[in-house]
């Protein structure tokens, strides 16, 4: 059973479909990313996730149960939403020593998260005064407090600096190692790429596309070649005659979707053009995500 | 539930709004007092309701209970208390449990420093004070009456996100809608949740809580049961909301 089970979840907020009939899964021991674009509807989704937001159909779900039905959801789903949520005039601890009331866990716990998160130094000021940095920290701190079995992050990067920022991704990825599932949504596509061992993409609240990370990248509209001979301009006229589209790169250097390497070597060969380079194209996660997000529904 | 009320009261222990509201309310109960004292003559019958009924935590809880409700959605804590607590009733319940004891506590806390200025001053002018029972049945009188508003202030907060509108419209119908209905028809302005109904259940005379005096009050534990009623309606009512209301 995945230790996160979407299924059929649909929400419109009047006549705005925010997700539309999204399925997905997120497996334990693995960082799955969320991805994208602004008002794709992930937030909305996590929020129905964690109960927050009421779907319209289908389910949600924690190895089988809703979030409502969990015992004692804060030691089992640790959640960071987007927008932060602290009282300003209580201190980064009481914050702290407040949910670990609610949610019944040990006051220790509430040192142990503060120095996971490196907030020992501030836990005694007011939120008002922490930076956002610190505020996520907090955010994260809170959702660490039940060593929770799954943990959800909505930008969980906003605020950080980069030496956060990697501390973040070693957190995600240790605690993905614990046999934690971890679902992360982001906007830093880079970070995503060097984060995540799964990716679900949405647009526009349909699923665009999921699976391992090499097969969501590698699978959008099919190979890239790239060619660089002693005549491109030659070999560009062949190939458009063998019925492969061509253009060129920034670079000068020639790229041919669709084509296997192996088809194109073949013409070159048979018209004696020499070759200098020929290979797939690296593709960015970016240029994937841009790919899969940039079409109307 | 315990872990709940604990967080709930930790809650109202961890800002300043708690305290502050407290100081003032300590602060103006015992002002009244000493200027009753000072500058009426109380007579050994009336001393007890003119001298020591001077209570006002029944109106800060009130506004504190409100506050803290609406607070909730002003400072979007609401998100972090409801992953804490998906089951919404009992999140409102343990709200209401707390502010209700928070009533108490502050309840008692103004009778102590209420009663040390008043028999102190009473004494000295050589006036008569009131038995120590009857002292004692009128300060739990008074508790009761600041656990109910308590209580009723997170009913009435929950029906309304804003906390501005929430804090000026309890002002406007204790201050002014109230009295009015109280002076216009008092048959119905009996019935009252946040002036008639708190006097009754407190055994105070109509008069001496600014009423009409042909206000024809309930006895106390009617008015606490009223007051009970009036809880459960908007109890009930916020939690129909809150189950409804989507946290964005």
């Amino acid at each position: 059973m995945a230790a996160i089970e979407i299924e059929g979840l649909s929400k419109s907020f009047g006549s705005v479909h925010a997700v539309r009939d999204l399925s997905f899964q997120v497996q334990a021991g693995r960082v799955t990313g969320f991805l994208g674009p602004n008002g794709a509807g992930k937030s909305t989704t996590l929020r129905m996730l964690l109960g927050l937001v009421h779907s319209d159909r289908g389910s949600a779900t924690f190895a089988g149960r809703t979030y409502e039905q969990l015992e004692h959801p804060s030691a089992q789903v640790g959640a960071v939403l987007e927008e932060a949520s602290f009282h300003p005039g209580r201190s980064g601890r009481n914050h702290l020593r407040v949910l670990a009331a609610a949610g019944g866990h040990p006051r220790e716990r509430v040192d142990e998260v503060l120095r996971v998160v490196d907030l020992e130094g501030s836990a005694g000021r007011r939120v008002k005064g922490y930076s956002m940095g610190m505020r996520q920290r907090l955010a994260i701190a809170a959702a660490l407090l039940g060593d929770p079995q799954a943990l959800i992050l909505d930008e969980p990067a906003n605020g950080l600096d980069p030496p956060g920022i990697r501390w973040m991704r070693e957190l995600l990825r240790s605690e993905a190692a614990r046999g934690r599932a971890v679902l992360v949504s982001s906007h830093l596509l880079a970070e995503v790429a060097q984060s995540v061992d799964d990716l679900v993409v949405i647009s526009h609240g349909e699923l665009r596309a999921s699976g391992p990370l090499e097969q969501v990248v590698g699978a959008a509209e099919g190979q890239v070649t790239r060619v660089r001979s002693q005549d491109d301009e030659r070999l560009a006229g062949l190939l458009r005659e063998r019925g492969i589209t061509v253009h060129a790169d920034p670079s000068g250097a020639l790229l041919a979707p669709g084509a296997p390497p192996e088809l194109v070597g073949e013409v070159a060969a048979e018209h004696r053009v020499p070759l200098v380079e020929l290979g797939v194209a690296a593709r960015s996660l970016e240029d994937v995500f841009l790919e899969l997000t940039s079409d109307e529904p | 539930m315990t872990p709940l009320l604990t967080a709930e009261l930790l809650k109202l222990r961890t800002t300043r709004t708690f305290a502050a509201l407290t100081a003032v309310a300590v602060g103006l109960s015992v002002l009244i007092t000493v200027l009753v004292s000072i500058l009426t003559e109380p007579e050994r019958d009336t001393v007890l309701t003119d001298v020591f009924t001077t209570d006002t935590s029944g109106f800060f809880i009130m506004i504190l209970a409100i506050v803290g409700i609406t607070g909730e959605w002003r400072h979007r804590t609401i998100t972090s208390s409801l992953l804490a607590m998906p089951d919404r009733l009992r999140f409102l319940a343990a709200k209401t449990l707390a502010f209700a004891a928070a009533g108490v506590v502050l309840s008692l806390t103004i009778a102590v420093a209420v009663a040390i200025a008043g028999f102190t001053i009473l004494t000295i002018r050589d006036l008569p004070t009131p038995g120590f029972g009857d002292w004692i049945a009128q300060v739990g009188r008074n508790a009761i009456v600041a656990a109910l508003l308590g209580g009723l202030g997170v009913g009435l907060g929950g029906l309304i996100r804003n906390q501005v509108v929430a804090v000026v419209g309890i002002l406007v119908i204790g201050f002014a809608l109230d009295p009015a209905v109280a002076a216009l028809a008092p048959e119905v302005g009996r019935f009252s949740p946040f002036g008639a109904l708190p006097t009754a259940a407190s055994d105070i005379p109509a008069e001496d809580a600014g009423l009409p005096e042909d206000m024809d009050l309930f006895s106390p534990i009617a008015a606490i049961g009223l007051m009970l009623a009036w809880i459960a309606l908007f109890f009930s009512m916020a939690v129909v909301l809150l189950r409804q209301r989507d946290v964005e």
